[in-house]
């Protein structure tokens, strides 16, 4: 009886534990599907069925009908959504990935480098980046722009920029950076489109990526942070030791060992660049709408057609889900065992 | 040290360049461009509307060949469908290539909005709601259609209703084609008032009386009980427009010229006295009689639960009567009647704020003692060309909006649900035929147009609120109130109290005098 | 040694290679720190003067007129005072006894901390702000509960984020603890719960709209059974707000999840081994190792997920449309629906107002929680 209660190993639960997880795991995982499976059930009703009432089992309870897939994958809506998943899926990856190297380099950088920036240095800097902003605005090119802010900023830094000696720290830094995620996107949707408009690049991929990529970037920094602070930093120094530069250490070392924060962080940012609606709706016009566009367009005049929505709703899901198994497998245990050792 | 100070110097002297350049020279890649189509020297706009359903008149080729049209409009399949149906073959007629851009419906003011305003121009034109041109022609934004339609024979601009004529104007220019009309009307079960013995409503007393005795009865046969009204009344959704439909028959009793929102003496909002007071009670007692969920609903649940069968009486837009006939989808087919809605046979006393009786004096226009006021809300999609593309694309836009609404195609999109384009032309509610063809029986054709026609020939119709800044009168502080007073957070004195402080504060800030005016000139009154 | 470690001539290439790498630290940080600056600075001043200013559309164009805090006195004093902070109720009993509570507590924080030794003047005026803030919003929330009282989008808002993350957090790591066990079929878990992060937000509240519904939805005959049938949910505030949590806490529990499944498996496993040997049982190994690994990654994800919950705008808007009344309305949906009726100055401010609460929230979680708790390890 006792065995019962007894785990094997270290990790392996008991068989009543087994059991009682099996029970809660199982819990949610019903939790989690039923409503897929509501999903499904919809895609394949027609109008009046959903509005008479809940029906379960195709078949058994109504008769199924492909009318809403064959809508939007072959029929009146196809080419839209060809053309919008087509742009999900470059626009998604690439701006995860864009991030995720951006990010990545800037949480080690604050982990393991002092930064001190000053005050002085950075209202200056500001005051230029400012400064070629609203010049570009007003419709100077953006060359010249920068080239002329970047000179005033030099100049000032040598005389002003140095007197104020309050200076800032990595925490700082850090918070900073996630405060750029606070503000709501619909308070700086049409600041953006102008800028973008001004820079001729609305509906382009480009404007989506750039704009995605900073808007996450600070979620990474602050995931990879906390990450890569578990990896001990003496495999790093005796790396030095034996002569590796820092962007060999970080690139044949840190990253290796990151890998299960790496992959965790690149799912989350590629889950909501693929999802985003509202920058979306504005920098994109023909060419570059993305899926999250139609799903929500399917609310018509007539009211929500579920069944499109729910079609649409699980092609979303079904290229997230492939990468997300396919990259599970690298958020697995145990690759800092031995390391230190070895 | 010296070379500091170099340093320093020739930045400045950079600077100092680099400012006088850009400030003199003009930056070549700054305009935002639209086409690149170069203005092609057009003579006077009359010639260039031709009648796109005539073959064009040169030999060299097609009149607007090589020209793209960008048309902004929400994703279908209803009112999109038939444009890109359509584009086709007007490119087969024209060799202008139309390109329907669709986004989300909710979103379709703001991104044409924005489009504009920031000078972006990517659309040349529109497929929108009317009421937004009181937006966007003072701004210039859009195109003043007036001399092209004018010229335009084809498009038989006076087979339109004189109400879409009106709407689609401002100022007394025309500044959008109708392709679709919209005004509310409700709909009832024949069969199911005919058993129970129940006139179709005249007034919204008997709309509640009938919506109690239906209330609760079988009405599609499957066993569960239904509903006696089904009225939407989620926030954020057209609840602000029911709310008039109820009030216009209270408050306005003297004519188009009369309006319902506001006194036009000096402009304070109609809504503390006792015709307001009484509408708000009848839209929400029409609760009481529709399912647990109708504050949650919106105006496509309702249909859907009337097209099952499942509701005695709903408030709606002209999509009904073509949802009604449909086979695939409709249980109430043939089981459909329209009627105006209904009006009231007591009527605001402007200068005491009390309702009083119909007599000849105060109802000059009541049908057997009841004061109709059928409320225009929303209007009808119609086309809007942006008045600032090219020359020769606002031709091909005006051309394509004025092909879509001609009788040949309009007429037979109006008969078909799916379209989403209702009727809006006389001859449309005349010739029968039509309908017939695409599946109204005689009754259920008769029953339907005939309520258009009597909701448009009235002479004491209310139109939407027009004037600057509506959307925050309506949308944003009537919505508000509205929905707290659904949910009984608020008293029906409360409800209206509040409305009135919310759109007075309003007023004082945009200008009580330019308001005034504005809206005089929307309803027509001196 | 061997003789031919001789030394070498320093050489132009020794000196590029060391200047690159002393370069290193502004390398790897610059890229991001311009990227950030160039989108964030804009935008954020741009909706500061939109915020206080307002929005018309005119000829040409649209114009900005300056109308200095007018937008900001409408929703703290004018028109939309109850739509934004709520109706107050009078003071019950309770309400004394929960602000009584808070107020005592902030002032002993306070009392300690001018009572220490070194005090900044930053760190007192932040303290003070600290409890002024905390008093004010517990003011609020304790008088728009109870007794009559409606809550206002800004109390709203709070309760999405506060019980939402309680119960996404305790779920999120109970589920993780389970799947990092060593049980056959554990990967199937890992990947079924991660399902609901990846669907579009959009797309999640049109779902639960569909689920929710007391007409069309599956648990109808759930409802009918408990005699639940002509009731709706959706026509009572706390009824509407619960059935949005309910959906906020399925959709972002994978967050916490999948961050904690990370880090639990990160765990050297050493020191667990060595405490099992000694004779821990679960409890304490949890308590005692890995509760402490965890902390940090759990506190940046509260804090990343603080921030993000703070936005939360398509549930309340699609489920509800932010009814019964505005009892549902988050400040972001307030925000919206200003927007979209081109209240384009109301707006901002709604969204700056949001931005302070956020970066208060933050600084308190950050400062506070953060140092105090790391330094304990």
């Amino acid at each position: 009886m006792k065995r019962w209660f007894e785990s094997k190993s270290i990790n392996t639960p008991s068989p009543v534990g087994a059991i009682l997880s099996y029970l809660i795991l199982g819990l949610w995982a019903f939790l989690i599907l039923f409503p897929l499976y509501w999903l499904v059930v919809t895609s394949l009703k027609i109008s009046s069925q959903v509005a008479e009432g809940p029906f379960y089992i195709p078949f058994v309870d109504f008769q199924p009908s492909l009318d809403a897939w064959h809508y939007i994958l072959v029929g009146d809506l196809s080419k839209d959504t060809l053309r919008t998943f087509t742009n999900t899926l470059i626009v998604a990856p690439v701006s995860a990935l864009l991030a995720l190297a951006l990010g990545a380099t800037a949480a080690y950088a604050l982990v393991r480098f002092e930064y001190h920036p000053r005050v002085g240095s950075i209202l200056t800097f500001i005051g230029c980046l400012i400064l070629s902003v609203v010049t570009i605005y007003m419709g100077v090119p953006w060359q010249i722009a920068l080239v002329v802010s970047a000179a005033v900023f030099i100049i000032l830094l040598q005389t002003i920029g140095r007197r104020f000696k309050r200076a800032l720290g990595n925490n700082d830094i850090a918070f900073w950076m996630i405060s750029q995620r606070m503000l709501p996107p619909v308070a700086v949707v049409i600041p953006i489109y102008i800028l973008f408009q001004r820079l001729h690049l609305l509906d382009t991929h480009a404007a989506l990526i750039i704009t995605y990529v900073t808007s996450n970037l600070p979620i990474v920094i602050w995931l990879m942070r906390d990450y890569i602070s578990t990896i001990p930093i003496e495999l790093e120094e005796c790396a030095a030791i034996d002569g590796a530069s820092r962007y060999r250490i970080f690139w044949s070392i840190v990253l290796p060992l990151a890998i299960p924060g790496l992959v965790a962080t690149f799912l989350f940012v590629l889950v909501f660049t693929w999802n985003e609606y509202l920058l979306a709706l504005f920098l994109s016009s023909a060419n570059s709408q993305t899926l999250p566009l139609t799903i929500a367009a399917q609310n018509a005049t007539r009211g929500p057609q579920w069944w499109n929505m729910s079609v649409l709703i699980l092609l979303m899901i079904v290229p997230v889900i492939v990468i997300a198994i396919v990259l599970e497998r690298y958020i697995t245990r145990g690759l800092l065992i031995g390391a230190v050792k070895g | 040290m010296n070379t500091k100070k170099m340093l320093v110097k020739l930045l400045t002297v950079m600077i100092i360049f680099g400012v006088l350049v850009t400030a003199c020279g003009a930056p070549a890649t700054e305009a935002p461009a639209p086409t690149e189509a170069p203005p092609v020297a057009t003579e006077a706009p009359a010639t260039e509307a031709p009648a796109a359903t005539e073959a064009p008149a040169t030999e060299a080729g097609l009149i607007y060949e090589g020209v793209t049209v960008n048309l902004l409009t929400f994703v279908g399949p209803q009112v999109a469908e038939p444009l890109q149906r359509r584009g086709p073959d007007f490119t087969a007629l024209t060799g202008a290539t139309i390109n329907v851009i669709t986004v989300p419906n909710s979103d379709l003011y703001q991104k044409a909005l924005t489009d504009m305003a920031t000078g972006t121009n990517a659309y040349d034109a529109f497929l929108f709601a009317p009421s937004w041109i009181v937006d966007f022609a003072p701004a210039g934004y859009i195109e003043d259609l007036t001399s092209r339609v004018e010229a335009d024979e084809a498009l038989e601009w006076n087979d339109v209703a004189p109400f879409f004529r009106d709407f689609n104007s401002y100022n007394g220019k025309v500044y959008s084609i109708p392709l679709d009309g919209d005004m509310h009307m409700v709909y009832y079960r024949i069969d199911s008032l005919a058993e129970a013995g129940l006139e179709p409503p005249k007034t919204w007393d008997e709309y509640l009386n009938v919506a109690k005795t239906l209330n609760g009865t079988d009405l599609n046969g499957d066993g569960e009980a239904d509903y006696g009204s089904c009225i939407s009344k989620a926030p954020q959704q057209q609840s602000y427009w029911w709310i008039w439909s109820i009030a216009a028959p209270y408050i306005q009793s003297q004519g188009n010229t009369q309006g319902a929102f506001f006194n036009t003496k000096d402009m304070t909002p109609l809504v503390n006295n006792e015709a307001f007071k009484r509408a708000l009670e009848v839209y929400k007692e029409t609760g009481l009689y529709g399912p647990p969920d109708e504050t949650n609903q919106g105006v496509g649940d309702s249909r859907g639960l009337f097209i099952s069968g499942r509701c005695a009486l709903t408030m709606d837009w002209g999509d009904i009567g073509t949802l009604a006939i449909d086979p695939a989808n409709s249980k109430v087919i043939d089981k459909v009647g329209a009627i105006v809605t209904p009006g009231s046979t007591e009527v605001l006393d402007w200068d005491t704020g009390k309702l009083v009786p119909c007599d000849a004096t105060t109802c000059p226009y009541a049908v057997d003692g009841v004061n109709h006021a059928p409320f225009a809300s929303f209007g009808g999609w119609a086309g809007a060309v942006n008045a600032a593309a090219d020359e020769k694309v606002k031709d091909a836009a005006y051309a394509f909006l004025s092909y879509m609404a001609q009788p040949a195609q309009s007429n037979a999109d109006v008969v078909v649900g799916a379209t989403g384009y209702n009727p809006f032309r006389i001859s449309q509610f005349t010739d029968q035929q039509a309908w017939l063809d695409a599946g109204f029986s005689q009754a259920a054709a008769d029953s339907y147009l005939g309520g258009i026609e009597a909701s448009l020939n009235s002479p004491n119709m209310v139109a939407d609120l027009r004037i600057p800044q509506n959307q925050k009168y309506i949308q944003v502080e009537l919505d508000r109130i509205l929905s707290e007073y659904i949910a009984g957070d608020l008293t029906t004195d409360e409800a209206a109290q509040q409305i009135y402080d919310a759109w007075e504060a309003i007023t004082e800030e945009v200008g009580r005098e330019g308001q005034l005016e504005s809206y005089k000139a929307t309803i027509g009154a001196k | 040694m061997n003789t031919e470690s001789v030394e070498r001539q320093p050489s132009r290439l020794d000196a590029l290679t060391v200047t690159v790498e002393r370069l290193a630290e502004s390398v790897f940080i610059t890229p991001t720190v311009l990227a950030l600056l160039f989108l964030s600075i804009f935008p954020l001043i741009a909706s500061l003067y939109v915020s206080l200013a307002r929005f018309k559309i005119a000829k040409g164009g649209f114009t900005l007129t300056f109308v200095g805090l007018d937008n900001y006195k409408k929703l703290f004093l004018g028109t939309d005072r109850t739509h934004f902070l709520g109706a107050f109720a009078p003071s019950t009993p309770l309400s004394w006894v929960i602000f009584g509570g808070v107020v005592v507590a902030l002032s002993i924080f306070l009392a300690r901390y001018l009572l220490n030794a070194r005090i900044s003047i930053g760190g007192l005026i932040g303290r003070i702000l600290l409890t002024l803030g905390l008093g004010g919003l517990t003011w609020m929330l304790t008088h728009s509960i109870w007794n009559g009282g409606r809550l206002g989008t800004l109390s709203t808002t709070l309760v999405y984020v506060f019980l939402g993350i309680f119960f996404q957090y305790i779920l999120g790591l109970s589920l993780a603890m389970l799947t990092v066990q060593n049980l056959p079929g554990r990967r199937f878990f890992r990947v079924v719960f991660l399902l609901p992060m990846m669907i579009t937000p959009v797309g999640v509240a049109y779902m639960f709209r569909m689920l929710t519904d007391t007409s069309k939805g599956p648990f109808t005959p759930v409802w009918q059974a408990l005699g639940l049938i002509d009731f709706s949910w959706v026509n009572n505030p706390w009824g509407a707000r619960t059935a949005i949590l309910i959906a906020d806490i399925w959709q972002w529990t994978p967050f916490m999840f999948i961050v904690l499944v990370a880090a639990l498996e990160s765990q050297p496993v050493e020191p667990i081994e060595a405490a099992t040997v000694d004779g821990a049982n679960p409890w304490q190994i949890f308590r005692h190792i890995t509760w402490p690994a965890i902390l940090p990654v759990s506190m940046t994800l509260i804090l990343i997920r603080l921030i993000e919950a703070f936005k939360i705008v398509d549930l309340p808007n699609v489920m509800t449309n932010g009814g019964p009344g505005t009892s549902t309305q988050s400040l972001t949906l307030h925000a919206f629906i200003n927007w979209r009726a081109l209240d384009l100055g109301g707006s901002a401010a709604v969204a700056y107002i949001l931005l302070f609460l956020v970066t208060f929230f933050g600084m308190i979680f950050v400062n506070l929680i953060r140092q105090r708790t790391v330094e304990t390890l």
